[in-house]
């Protein structure tokens, strides 16, 4: 269930849970006072700190939520030595406009793949779709780092997967994709 | 009369949207405004129309070369000399009938110059070749250059013109601003509606002007470097550590994040300010200025450090520690919103709301504020930023923060409008623009996000892969209908009525 709501989608329907209530009350409020009943509200200013205190709290205590739900799902943390993923595949990649030169295109699914990747020239991206059109990761590497870019990522459905760059890189940017092969493992 | 002044109003069709009433006595603060925000709207016409050259050049297929000037052209000139310029015209009027200083002299002249300058000589650039995006791609101009995809002549020309906007927004508005602030004389006459440094309305034009030269400074420091490099006053080995790729992106997202929330904090303010005056029972207070404070300030402590969010995807070589804070810091920024929205719901509840057109124009841009708040949050989460970094998700993020802002001053100029020009706007013309920009901002920013989450890149030439052209089109409906508010806003503008002058400075000081 979660892993549905860290995705794309998952995201814009997370903004949708996050202002309906906002615009739902909004459109009540401004209406209401202004149309409906524009006198002055009975209400004491001492009665809205409780009300405010338990808006504050149900938005931090959501933030919260969203943001802890999430750690499972940062790539780094997939990584991490603790998290007990075995032995990993490496795969270096240089980008240079507008193409990659990969150390490999082969994967099987179920083993834990280490993308390395540097830029030779400009900033550039490496996101890397599912067969179904899906985003699932995407770097973003600059010239000139003493470190590659990394990522680690498992694999689970067998296909052709597209690499496209997402950072700008100039007139033939779009046209800067790869593509890998995910086999079943044996 | 003063220069500015006489440019408006001797300019063919936009001097009309804004033309300037000399009979008020308060030309003192209105005239360097009145050109600002007529200069704006004139890029407003070129961003609006590029805008829709987007979609265009995918549908009728007209080559990658046109999507990107385009794509370059209509991000900076939405962002600089149209959203940006707009708020300094419209605030600075503001805060001059604040405070009762004159906006006059070289720094109002030097920071429209520049900005329009710049912006000019940009354009140029990009027309010349320089086919760079909004955010530059540093190393992308020199490496384009010695690709020969684009001239060197190009890039230094280009780099000329971002120079002068970003001394526009960085140097001469804040040292304006502040200038008005705390030095200069008082003069009785064009004071329209006092307010102190401690009322929300005001802390907010403080704030942002600080954030606006801390910050940039960074960037200015390594822009002046690599511009006297591009012109062989500096050897290029003495500016090597300017021309680093992560030092001059660190330094343009540190400046290019806290522009946007400066914006953000200087409209805050504004609604701060402008909510009050229209309340049903004439009480003229917000439900508190504490808090209304309160707010401004976790919006600017929590928006410094919060554009780490732009790297989350550059890990390792932005260690994890970073990005958490990033992440965590921005969405700290929404217990700032959150504390906002209540301060603005609770007025209203406890007051009423006279509901007229130029403050509903407000709220709908607050409301699209929120919406792109809650994207800019989302995508902020790390495993978030992960599936959308680089897609539609920020172009449309970027579009919308923007654009909600300007929607914001474009409803709050409604208020400033009469005391500037002598002339009142048509109501029904109004709500007829709130209609459709309901409809057109809402919906382009919601397509964008979608389009996003569908994984459609941002910034490629090539919308004809995985069915993405769906978007495609349902951007040049939303953007058409966009296009259509704001030429009936445009239009409202050069129908206004005349009223007496008495008439406009009473409404002013109301
Ligand atoms: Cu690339």
């Amino acid at each position: 269930m979660l892993d549905s709501v860290f995705t794309g989608w998952g995201a814009f329907w997370a903004v949708i849970v996050m202002f309906a209530p906002f615009a739902l009350m909004g459109i009540y409020i401004v209406r209401r006072k202004s149309v409906v009943d524009t006198g002055p509200t009975s209400l004491q200013p001492s009665e809205f700190a409780p009300i405010e205190g338990v808006w504050l709290t149900i938005a931090f205590i959501f933030f919260v939520i969203v943001n802890l739900a999430g750690l499972k799902f940062i790539p780094w943390a997939a990584a991490a030595p603790s998290s007990g993923v075995g032995p990993v595949q490496e795969i270096d990649f240089t980008a240079k406009s507008w193409a990659y030169d990969l150390s490999s295109r082969q994967i099987e699914t179920g083993k834990p793949v280490r993308f390395s990747g540097r830029s030779s020239d400009t900033q550039h991206g490496f996101a890397v779709y599912h067969p179904d059109g899906r985003m699932l990761f995407t770097m973003l590497m600059m010239p000139n780092t003493t470190k590659p870019t990394s990522v680690v990522y498992t694999f689970k459905e067998p296909g052709t997967y597209k690499v496209r760059c997402l950072e700008y890189c100039g007139i033939a940017h779009h046209a800067m994709q790869d593509e890998l092969t995910v086999v079943k493992s044996n | 009369m003063s220069f500015a002044t006489s440019v408006v109003n001797n300019t063919p069709i936009f001097g009309k949207m804004i033309a300037v009433d000399k009979s008020t006595g308060l030309e003192d603060i209105n005239a360097w405004p009145a050109l600002m925000i007529m200069s704006s709207f004139i890029w407003l016409v070129v961003a609006g129309v590029l805008g829709l050259v987007l979609p265009a050049t995918q549908i009728f297929q007209a080559g990658e070369d046109h999507y990107y000037t385009a794509m370059t052209l209509h991000a900076a000139a939405l962002v600089f000399p149209f959203s940006v310029q707009l708020m300094m015209g419209v605030g600075l009027h503001r805060s001059g009938g604040c405070v009762g200083k004159a906006i006059t002299g070289w720094l109002p002249a030097m920071t429209w110059l520049t900005m329009n300058l710049g912006s000019a000589i940009l354009t140029v650039a990009v027309l010349m070749g320089l086919k760079v995006s909004l955010m530059v791609m540093f190393p992308l101009p020199l490496v384009g250059a010695q690709m020969g995809v684009w001239s060197m002549s190009s890039v230094i020309v280009g780099f000329t013109g971002i120079y002068l906007v970003l001394a526009s927004m960085i140097l001469f508005y804040p040292m304006l601003i502040i200038k008005m602030m705390f030095f200069g004389r008082k003069r009785a006459e064009l004071v329209l509606s006092e307010r102190s440094l401690n009322d929300p309305g005001m802390l907010g034009m403080i704030l942002s002007a600080m954030v606006l030269l801390l910050t940039g400074l960074p960037l200015v420091v390594v822009g002046t470097t690599l511009l006297l490099a591009l012109y062989h006053i500096l050897p290029m080995s003495m500016a090597a550590w300017a021309a680093d790729p992560v030092v001059f992106q660190y330094s343009f997202f540190f400046f290019a994040h806290n522009l946007m929330e400066a914006m953000a904090i200087m409209v805050a303010s504004a609604i701060y300010a402008t909510l009050p005056l229209y309340l049903a029972d004439g009480s003229r207070k917000l439900f508190s200025d504490k808090m209304a404070n309160l707010a401004l300030w976790i919006l600017l402590v929590t928006s410094i450090t919060s554009g780490l969010h732009h790297f989350i995807t550059f890990y390792p070589n932005q260690p994890a520690a970073l990005s958490y804070w990033g992440s965590i810091m921005s969405w700290g920024t929404g217990i700032g919103a959150a504390l906002s929205i209540f301060t603005v719901f609770a007025t209203i509840w406890q007051h009423g709301l006279k509901p007229e057109v130029g403050l509903i124009a407000v709220l709908i841009g607050w409301g699209l504020y929120i919406f792109d708040g809650a994207s800019a949050m989302v995508t902020s989460n790390i495993a978030w930023a992960y599936q959308l970094h680089g897609t539609m998700w920020q172009s449309g993020h970027t579009m919308t923060v923007v654009l909600s802002m300007a929607m914001m001053w474009m409803g709050i100029l409604y208020h400033h409008y009469p005391v500037i020009t002598g002339r009142k706007l048509d109501p029904a013309l109004g709500r007829l623009y709130v209609r459709l920009v309901t409809v057109g901002s809402i919906g382009v920013a919601s397509v964008m996000l979608m389009a996003g989450a569908d994984g459609m890149p941002r910034r490629i030439a090539d919308w004809h892969q995985e069915g993405w052209m769906l978007w495609g089109n349902l951007f040049m409906v939303f953007g058409l209908i966009l296009g259509a508010a704001f030429l009936v806003y445009l239009y409202s503008l050069m129908k206004a009525s005349e009223m007496s002058a008495t008439m406009g400075r009473q409404l002013a000081r109301a």
